[in-house]
């Protein structure tokens, strides 16, 4: 019985021990998925954004992108190597046309192809509502490629995967 | 308690991989199916056959979530063109009974390549550009509408 008890408080601590590993310590594939949790953060607005937030989430959209990020997303004209700049006017211009903007990411696999470098298949949803009062709805299949620069992950590559080719 | 974990894993296997329910949100196919209309993916309809012409079918669009509903107007190997709205395939004209408004699209001739499918919606009201067509793989095909 006693034997029994030592048993199971030692599967607990083990239990508990991976626990706390698994949470304190960052795998680099939760790394990899916090840039998309930040890109989320930055690209998503409420109605009732004010200036300061505004600069904050276009700053930190900038910091997710390599110095220069190469962009296939033909259905919003943004193809070609970009640089940092380019991307956050890109990501300022689009979100003034919105009065609420939500982007969120699915489906996520991801594969590390080399070391420092991720490659990232998932789903898209933008969601919200124009100025104007329409509504946005819609959802894309994407590649993305990131790199491992100064022990930070950051967006290389980012393609939108053609289902349909006309 | 079996019984409840036997139905539970029984419906998770049927409408998880067997029959996968699905609302159809726009207006691409219509008049064939309204927005709004609920119906299941029969994704075992392609297990002995192969996809066909003038077939419904449900094209996988981006993870395990996001589906299209279209209809295959060729085949690999097949010439695709739209002139005044007609629909040309391997340059004949295709009598498509299935389309209630007519268009005025106009498509160059281009080829389906291999193991891929081009499928468009029955709706082809407004400008071609407007519309989201084309070919695809049939690897992306999960199966057909069960209705």
């Amino acid at each position: 019985m006693v034997r029994m008890k030592h048993i199971l408080i030692l599967l607990l601590i083990i239990a508990v021990g991976i626990w706390a590993f698994l949470t304190l310590f960052d795998s680099e594939e939760k790394r990899v998925k916090k840039q998309f949790h930040l890109l989320s953060e930055g690209v998503s607005k409420e109605s009732d954004e004010n200036i300061f937030t505004l600069d904050q989430k276009i700053k930190k959209i900038g910091s997710l992108f390599e110095d220069s990020c190469e962009m296939k997303i033909p259905d919003h004209s943004l193809s070609g190597s970009l640089s940092r700049d380019e991307i956050t006017g890109y990501a300022a211009r689009g979100r003034l046309h919105f009065s609420q903007l939500h982007l969120t990411f699915h489906d996520m696999t991801i594969t590390f192809i080399e070391e420092g470098v991720a490659n990232v298949h998932l789903t898209a949803r933008l969601t919200g509502r124009t100025k104007t009062g329409e509504s946005l709805e819609e959802a894309h299949e994407l590649n993305c490629l990131l790199k491992k620069t100064d022990k930070k992950w950051l967006f290389n590559r980012v393609e939108i995967v053609e289902v349909l080719k006309k | 308690m079996i019984r409840i974990v036997c139905v539970g894993i029984f419906a998770y296997l049927l409408f998880g991989h067997v029959l996968i329910p699905f609302r159809i949100k726009g207006h691409s196919m219509e008049p064939t199916y309204q927005n709004g209309q609920f119906n299941f993916c029969w994704k075992f309809r392609y297990l002995f056959s192969k996809p066909q012409r003038g077939e419904v079918v449900v094209v996988r669009f981006s993870g395990q979530k996001v589906m299209l509903l279209k209809r295959i107007v060729a085949l690999e190997g097949d010439e695709v063109q739209f002139r005044n709205g007609k629909l040309f395939v391997n340059r004949k004209e295709m009598d498509e009974t299935y389309i209630r408004y007519p268009c005025n699209w106009n498509l160059p001739p281009r080829r389906v390549e291999a193991s891929s499918v081009y499928v468009i919606g029955d709706n082809r009201d407004g400008p071609i550009e407007n519309h989201f067509f084309g070919q695809t793989s049939i690897l992306r095909i999960l199966g057909t509408p069960l209705w």
